[in-house]
């Protein structure tokens, strides 16, 4: 994916759905219709600031019917690099944004008898637009829906509206926590469960569904990890030969592309895998943030997810 | 002739004990009791509490010596479910039955003939089994289902690279490109171009 591929919107509503979240509505300036996409894609949005771009994943909330404008939910986080905070404080309506076509790496499995959704908080997005294409009923589906509290509680009138009594609430404030082991040990076969949330949550529906036997291929989540702030380093690309400095708040892969090299992504989430880059030489250490190596491809040291992942020390040689 | 090298002509691998699943559904035909007795073997050794939760289901072939006994073996090595069935079909009926009723975390083993193994993935695919819930092991005779493109019907038993149709009658050249779906290989008209003209007729499934 590059720049060229980018489509430009311009902001068309704004509404303020929780304290944290802001809904956004998005349709394209040229007129006409946005690209089809199927429910659980997400699209890059770029944003320019005066100093730096950033680039960010949303999944898109809105329904695989409605292409006249996409829709996408933001949650401003505590510890944003400023994404987000761009989102919520600098854009309104009428603002232009480019953002990069849909790319799906959290379908619904297309011949499963039976779907289980599991959201945390912001993570009930790619399932609202996943929702949409359950709605024939042909296949059975229950979602299971945890917040803080019910003012956090985004999006639960339009699900409901649609969705009756297939949604089961949690509210942490009333005490009430998913049950993972009930839910999990008797689904019958041909059940995906897909959750989408807060680390936690994902590593312990993915935790409990191996417990009760649950093969990897029925098991889906999505967890766009933002790229942590870390120590500032510097990296030396061997095929451009350029040096690049990375500061504290910005990432390896945004610092790359601030300095005119292109590096394959789709998710910028530390997913998909598509910015994988061979490490040539490396004195200190990675910063692995990513949900894509293995254990033992992280501990080698040879590979880095430059989207999230980072680096320590003294030199770190890329083959970029 | 045989036109070999077609990514669909399925591989198979030793049957061996998946320890993450939770129940475990074995199907066995004739000399696929042995691996069957094989997996249950390494079972016992490494996660004996597995055999609460195997279930057997097992068809006899009284053309071959002593495979009739697996069934008692079965019984014996400690598996809690084990049921003998005259038939091919009313083996799959039951086992159709059975998967309506488990639940997620079973693992299915299968281990006999190819065409056995082939219908018994068709009815798992119904139910959205994926690979990695399902371990096959080929073993007894490697004699196909071979269905006709241009009628549609479908030959058993198949042991030559070169057979009739039992729908139409069309000398048919046995392809290696396999269906999942219908659980055999595509047989294609031998003598479409030259009538009559076939290569020989060789014995190689067996
Ligand atoms: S862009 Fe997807 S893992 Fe880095």
């Amino acid at each position: 994916m590059n720049d060229a591929q980018t489509i430009t919107v311009q902001v068309v509503g704004i509404e303020q759905v929780t304290p944290l979240i802001k809904h956004f509505k998005l349709a394209p300036v040229a007129g006409g219709s946005l690209p089809v996409f199927s429910g659980g894609s997400h699209i890059i949005v770029v944003m320019q600031r005066t100093d730096r771009v950033h680039k960010n994943p949303y999944s898109l909330l809105s329904s695989p019917s409605q292409l006249d404008a996409y829709e996408i939910g933001v949650r401003r986080m505590e510890e944003s690099r400023g994404g987000s905070h761009f989102m919520h404080d600098a854009v309104k309506v009428g603002s232009r944004l480019e953002i990069a076509h849909p790319v799906n790496l959290f379908a619904l499995d297309k011949i499963a008898r039976k779907h289980v959704l599991i959201a945390g908080g912001i993570g009930i997005t790619p399932f609202l637009a996943q929702l949409e294409d359950l709605h024939d009923g042909s296949v059975p589906y229950e979602l299971h829906y945890s917040v803080r509290s019910a003012e956090h509680a985004a999006f639960l009138e339009r699900l409901r509206r649609r969705e009756g009594d297939k949604i089961h609430m949690y509210y942490d404030d009333a005490g009430l926590t998913i049950p993972y082991q009930e839910l999990l040990a008797a689904q019958p076969l041909g059940t995906h469960v897909y959750v989408c949330g807060p680390a936690g949550m994902i590593k312990h529906v993915i935790g409990t569904a191996q417990t009760w036997g649950w093969p990897d291929s029925h098991i889906h989540w999505e967890q766009f990890s933002a790229p942590p702030v870390g120590d500032a380093f510097e990296v030396f690309l061997a095929r451009s030969k350029v040096s690049v400095h990375v500061p504290p708040d910005q990432s390896l892969l945004e610092s790359i592309e601030a300095a005119g090299v292109e590096v394959p992504y789709l998710c910028r989430g530390g997913v998909c895998g598509f910015c994988h880059t061979k490490v040539l030489e490396l004195d200190g250490e990675l910063v692995h943030n990513d949900h894509f190596l293995s254990e033992a491809e992280k501990a080698k040291g040879k590979s880095i997810m430059p989207c999230v992942s980072r680096a320590q020390g003294k030199r770190l040689v890329l083959d970029l | 002739m045989l036109v070999t090298g077609i990514k669909s002509k399925p591989v198979y691998a030793p049957l061996q004990v998946d320890t993450r699943g939770r129940y475990h559904l074995m199907l066995g035909m004739g000399v696929g009791g042995a691996p069957l007795l094989r997996v249950i073997t390494d079972m016992r050794a490494i996660a004996a509490q597995s055999l609460l939760s195997t279930r057997v289901l097992f068809l006899p072939d009284s053309a071959a010596t002593g495979v009739a006994a697996h069934a008692v073996q079965f019984e014996t090595a400690g598996v809690a479910d084990v049921q003998a069935f005259s038939g091919t079909p009313q083996l799959l009926d039951r086992f159709r039955t059975l998967l309506s009723q488990s639940l997620m975390g079973t693992r299915l083993y299968v281990a006999g003939p190819e065409s056995f193994i082939g219908l018994a993935m068709k009815i798992a695919l119904e139910f959205n089994l994926n690979k990695d819930e399902i371990r096959a092991e080929e073993c007894g005779t490697l004699a196909r289902r071979v269905y006709c493109i241009h009628c549609r019907a479908t030959t058993e038993n198949v042991r030559t690279n070169i057979v009739r149709c039992v729908g139409c009658d069309r000398w048919l050249l046995v392809r290696d490109h396999y269906s999942r779906r219908l659980a055999a290989y595509m047989g294609v008209m031998a003598d479409a171009e030259a009538p009559g003209e076939l290569p020989p007729i060789k014995e190689v499934f067996l």
